[in-house]
């Protein structure tokens, strides 16, 4: 039998390890360029992943300074009075909150439904499906999908009306419906996860005690699914504030926060503005600024807090394992 | 229970919300859009009518070239259109073309090719792609294949530079588009070999490659020997009306918007 | 404790319709997404119908320059009788298979062996701190991979990388800039491996140990063990893993926009070594270039009808992912 050691070789056993690890001297020459492979692919990506963080971390760190941002952004040629990004930033936060706060309802609604319901079964297999084809679609059509949406005069609510008559289509909440979008899957999945988990003996016993199905979800089995909820909510935060595609296209592109009408909240939601993405978008020479010292200093803030939000997603998850231990 | 409470707190919150924007006077916002060239003089301008007139209205400014500007106006979409280039009979019916400022376009070189004093055969030559190589090029200072950066179909600079230095001559297909000023700065301060054109407000950290022999410079522009100047536009659908002609009519006759004006651009008084 | 803790029998029926109509408030939640997704449909096709009809299958083929044949179009006398639609799109949906397949074959050959590597080879510390190093790699945000790309590897590329001569053997056809399919395909390939080493690796945990051990124990290597069984064994993970790239690859937009050239060219591998230095421009980089131009009737349709071009795609995608998986079904089980 050809075995694949060396084991079995006139000569007694194979010598223990020498040059390579595993004993891999003892092996076939394809499976040690296998392993040389694997141990190249392994470094690279840890030189990889070092030099990305190192680069943005020195650059960052170099470029960034506190009144960048705590100072509006002004457009000027004249690159030392175009501000710093604090208008970016509020966006940010502005957008992230309403895409999940639309986000987290419908996707937890559809998990609930799907696994709790799931009633007719096309149906739900259509919907599972629909959630797949939502989290495969690119940013990118959705953008411009959103733009052709909400121009019609029927969404006129979510934006304002130029001067002329036509619905501007792009605003905070048109931009914020589009990126619910994107978070959806990622708050469908984990509460779908979260509710599959739950054993069988919970809901039988919430029903035993005579308890409605919808009381059962309402008071068991979501406050139950809470962190896996919460995790989907932060990927979902995570994968919003990275995104640039919907913000060039949905947010109308002004870089300081612009409302419209005097409603506080509200006008600011129908109005325009940017985001970190866009701003260091725009910054680089891709875009029309010309500064790529504030793009590295604005993308330095967006890696804090993506990596923020995914630090924020294992300390929940850590909880939850510890939590639901006792389920077992 | 809790329940009632949190459903009486959120309808009555959604009810602040929204009488809040019906009772409050709406602050009429003029938004722009257009021209790349344009914008940087449309900020400030839209800057010096705040301080002139605060609270009274707000301003929005986008971008993306003239054609965008005039075709967003035509349709509604914003309530000034900024072009930088003159008015085309394909443009839709009903525009009116405010007249604001001159600009001139400097052909520009990295600062490694200190090239002076090009012609406009020589512009017409390097652009048409008919001379693809610096060698070929009097007075260029560096070797190697010609880069020749463009705008986008959209810009009025394009049309503009088309129409004044080009007249009849196609630009190269081998061009690279580039979508804004900033853009075509950008890539001509990174590559030696690299000529293109650019508004005025854009040249710095540029070499000027002195079209005719004549710097490109405000004051050659105001005097009329640059001969590379173009006109400003503020394009509106119909006469300019409301708060939107309120603006524009102070950009051109007011005495506050002429010293705006003048720091990078011509005033038309 | 709520007054429905214990329901009086005679309201049964008031708790059986309560429990429907919650049903059906959550189902008509649920078929939201349905209504969306067949929306989306509808109105991308319907705008995009007419660049399609004008130029029937020429539309997909090549034929002139594609930047210059947009500008056309772009500047359509505004009479609707004379809209511009001439199009020949083969350079973008070219450049789009160039870079989303470039970087799926390399990504999926490194995240495979990178993911064996955590799973089998890599020192207990090493592996354990890849963990989060791979997750933080796939959150990073899409732009920040464009900003280092055209601030770092593409000045790099441009200057040293493409030399004169290169750049004289192709200057009739097209500028070398640093902007080029070499480093689309290089960054593309570096933001969609992370996914794709979470979820193989993932799958190469789950495989049932009896099965490692049980191979161990006849003799055979490490390497070996790995190779056969439980990358085999992972096979719908891997599947699954290519389908989500893919997926990625094609919808990104902001970082090729950024790097890979904005020239709608078809680079010609005949041109030897130069083909990967050609700038190129992908789909949705396209879309996002001209996004501006939306307003102008037939330049949006045109637009649109990339942007349909691409939703078919994702949903073949998804289609061919599915498709893949069921065969595969029978070495997703535990022993």
């Amino acid at each position: 039998m050809e075995a694949a050691t060396g084991a079995l070789e006139p000569g007694g056993p194979a010598p223990l390890p020498a040059a390579l690890p595993h004993g891999a001297s003892a092996w076939r020459r394809r499976d040690r360029l296998g392993l040389v492979a694997c141990w190249a692919a392994g470094l690279l990506l840890c030189v990889l992943a070092v030099s990305i963080v190192v680069f943005m971390l020195v650059k960052g760190i170099q470029y960034l300074s506190p009144d960048l941002l705590f100072s509006h952004p002004v457009s000027d040629t004249d690159q030392s009075k175009t501000g710093g990004f604090l208008d970016p930033l509020i966006g940010t936060f502005i957008l992230t909150t309403v895409g999940t706060g639309l986000a987290v309802p419908i996707g937890v609604a559809t998990a609930v439904w799907l696994t709790e319901y799931g009633r007719p079964a096309w149906l739900a297999r259509a919907v599972e499906s629909g959630i797949e084809i939502v989290a495969g679609t690119p940013s990118i059509v959705l953008a411009i999908f959103g733009l052709l949406l909400f121009s019609n005069g029927l969404f006129d609510f979510l934006s304002f009306t130029a001067q002329g008559g036509a619905v501007f289509g792009r605003s905070f909440l048109t931009a914020g419906a589009m990126m619910s979008l994107i978070a959806l899957p990622l708050v469908f999945g984990t509460t779908r996860e979260a509710l599959q988990s739950i054993p069988a003996h919970l809901r039988e016993a919430s029903y035993a005690l005579g308890k409605t199905k919808a009381t059962t979800i309402r008071r068991v089995l979501l406050p139950m699914s809470r962190p896996g909820i919460a995790t989907g909510a932060a990927l979902g935060m995570g994968r919003i504030a990275g995104d640039t595609a919907i913000v060039v296209i949905l947010l109308g592109a002004t870089l300081q926060l612009q409302g419209v009408g005097n409603a506080p909240v509200l006008g600011t939601l129908r109005g325009t503005g940017s985001t970190l993405t866009s701003y260091v978008y725009n910054n680089s020479p891709a875009g029309e600024g010309n500064a790529p010292e504030k793009a590295y200093a604005a993308a330095f803030v967006l890696l804090l807090i993506v990596i923020g939000l995914n630090f924020a997603v294992d300390l929940i998850t850590g909880r939850r394992r510890s939590r639901s231990a006792w389920s077992r | 229970m809790q329940r009632p409470h949190l459903t009486a707190a959120l309808a009555l919150g959604g009810a602040v919300l929204a009488v809040a924007p019906a009772t409050a006077a709406a602050r009429p916002t003029i938004s722009m859009s257009g021209s790349t060239s344009v914008a940087p003089l449309a900020a400030k301008l839209a800057r010096g009518y705040l301080r002139a007139f605060p609270g009274k209205v707000g301003f929005r400014l986008a971008q993306g070239g003239s054609d965008i500007g005039v075709a967003d106006v035509a349709r509604g979409r914003v309530s000034i259109g900024n072009s930088s280039r003159d008015p085309k009979p394909t443009d839709p019916g009903g525009l009116v073309f405010n007249k604001i400022a001159r600009d001139a376009i400097c052909v520009a070189t990295n600062r490694r090719n200190r090239l002076s004093g090009v012609s406009q055969a020589t512009v017409k030559a390097i652009f048409g792609g008919k001379v693809r190589d610096w060698s070929q090029v009097p007075g260029a200072g560096i070797r190697g294949p010609i880069d020749v950066i463009v705008r986008t179909p959209a810009s009025g600079t394009q049309d503009a530079f088309q129409k004044i230095f080009l007249e009849k001559t196609t630009v190269t297909s081998t061009a690279a588009q580039k979508a804004s000023n900033g853009l075509v700065a950008q890539t001509i301060k990174n590559d030696p070999r690299a000529v293109g054109y650019v508004s005025l407000a854009f040249t710095r950290g540029l070499n000027d490659a002195r079209y005719q022999g004549v710097g490109c410079n405000l004051r050659n522009a105001k005097s009329g020997q640059y001969l590379g100047t173009r006109n400003f536009w503020m394009v509106t659908r119909g006469r300019a009306r409301g708060a939107a002609g309120r603006f524009i009519r102070w950009v051109q006759r007011s005495s506050a918007a002429v010293p705006i004006i003048s720091r990078g651009w011509v005033p038309l008084r | 404790m709520s007054a429905a803790a214990h329901p009086d029998p005679a309201a049964g029926v008031a708790t059986e319709r309560t429990d429907r109509r919650v049903e059906l408030t959550l189902g008509a939640l649920a078929s939201f997404i349905l209504v969306l997704i067949a929306g989306m449909i509808v109105f991308v096709f319907a705008k995009a119908w007419p660049s399609f009809a004008h130029n029937g299958l020429a539309w997909f083929g090549a034929g002139g320059n594609v930047d210059s044949q947009l500008g056309e179009i772009f500047n359509s006398p505004a009479n609707p009788a004379a809209y511009q639609y001439t199009l020949h799109a083969w350079p973008l949906l070219y450049a789009t298979l160039l870079t989303t397949g470039g970087a799926v074959l390399l990504g999926m050959t490194f995240a495979l062996l990178s993911a064996v590597f955590i799973v089998e080879f890599a020192p207990a510390g090493l592996a354990r701190a890849l963990q989060p190093v791979v997750r933080l790699l796939a959150a990073v945000p899409s732009v920040i991979y464009g900003l280092i790309g055209i601030l770092v590897i593409v000045p790099f590329v441009g200057n040293e990388l493409i030399h004169q001569g290169r750049r004289k053997s192709v200057a009739y056809v097209v500028q070398l800039s640093g902007t080029s399919l070499l480093v689309a395909v290089l960054i593309l390939t570096v933001m969609i491996t992370p996914i794709m080493i979470a979820i193989i690796v993932d799958a190469l945990r789950t495989v049932p140990r009896g099965w490692t051990e049980g191979a161990a124990a006849l003799g055979v290597n490490r390497w070996r063990v790995m190779w056969t069984i439980t990358v085999r064994a992972a096979r719908p993970a891997i599947v699954a893993a290519a389908v989500l790239a893919t997926a990625r690859a094609l919808g990104e937009a902001i970082m090729l926009s950024m790097v890979s050239g904005s020239v709608g060219f078809a680079p010609n591998p005949l041109d030897g070594l130069t083909f990967l230095f050609e700038p190129v421009r992908p789909l949705a980089a396209t879309i996002v270039d001209n996004a501006e131009g939306l307003s102008v009737k037939p330049f949006g349709q045109t637009i649109y009808a990339f942007a349909a071009i691409l939703l078919v795609s994702s949903f073949f995608l998804s289609f061919a992912g599915w498709a893949a998986k069921q065969p595969l079904k029978r070495y997703a089980g535990r022993a």
